[in-house]
């Protein structure tokens, strides 16, 4: 049930991504809330994270950060996330916080993780709402959407890059 | 990448009865009151969606002045779809990575 077209084939600014995983809850649940972990999976192929850059305060109102590299041109993506509901093992509510560093927060997508058990295996439901390229981030130096879309630029062999104007 | 025009795009995709308009144009041209009629809506309420399409650039009106058919203009439906599969596209390859992931700690080499 993809939601990214909601009539159509016209998009909303939210999504969701159900997998099922083979692995037991708790063990999905840590994978999201374990530093060591995050660093063997957060970003596809081409993308590091490297684990002295992640730090997780797993708690609600606590501050997520990392940072990922691209693996081809070393460029960093810094990412803040503020944690909001925590309920482990099965949920997981985290806000983006743009700009990433200090100050006012001018956008936020919320990301909700759902682990419900089948069995042995797991089913994860990843719902993104309130996406937004903006007029406010276009002007942001390390905004989240933005670099998402210069990292999804990298890694979409159709686009290619050639950002002469500023943003 | 124009962040502006993807904002408009869904500022203007945010309301579901202009989704149910952009359906509809999907299939081809229509009046005002074609658009109008399964709509629980005024014909000044659709106009004003129309309006918010139009400035959006997502639909273009005929210039004859009573008739004025909508028009979908796919581009920046396009753009904002293509921007939104990317998006995606970044999480699709984590969870790949995370159901890799999974399985190799199960297998007890964790730690490496």
């Amino acid at each position: 049930m993809a939601e990214t077209s909601a009539t159509n084939g016209t998009p909303t600014r939210e999504f969701t991504i159900t997998r099922v995983f083979e692995a037991p809850r708790h063990l999905v649940f840590t994978a999201w809330t374990d530093p060591r972990q995050i660093a063997r999976w957060f970003g596809p192929v081409g993308i590091t994270t490297p684990l002295s850059t992640i730090s997780l305060d797993v708690r609600p109102g606590g501050v997520w950060q990392l940072r990922m590299i691209d693996d081809a041109d070393g460029a960093e993506y810094p990412l803040t996330f503020i944690c909001r509901e925590v309920v482990e093992p099965e949920r997981l509510v985290l806000s983006t916080r743009v700009p990433t560093g200090p100050g006012p927060i001018v956008r936020q997508a919320v990301l909700t993780v759902t682990l419900a058990e089948l069995g042995d295996r797991t089913e994860m439901t990843f719902h993104v709402t309130g996406l937004a390229m903006s007029e406010e981030n276009a002007g942001l130096e390390s905004g989240w959407s933005s670099s998402f879309d210069r990292l999804a630029e990298h890694l979409t062999p159709v686009a290619p890059t050639s950002s002469g104007a500023a943003r | 990448m124009k962040p502006d025009q993807l904002n408009r795009t869904f500022a203007a995709l945010a309301d579901p009865t202009r989704r149910a308009i952009l359906a509809k144009l999907a299939e081809g041209e229509a009046t005002v009151n074609e658009l109008a009629e399964p709509l629980p809506l005024t014909l000044q309420a659709v106009s004003k969606h129309l309006k918010v399409l139009e400035q959006a650039g997502l639909i273009s009106r005929g210039r004859t002045a009573q008739w004025r058919p909508c028009r979908l203009e796919p581009a920046p439906l396009r753009e904002a779809t293509h921007w939104l599969e990317r998006y995606r596209q970044f999480w699709e390859g984590s969870f790949d990575r995370l159901a890799a992931h999974l399985h190799e700690i199960q297998k007890g080499d964790t730690h490496g």
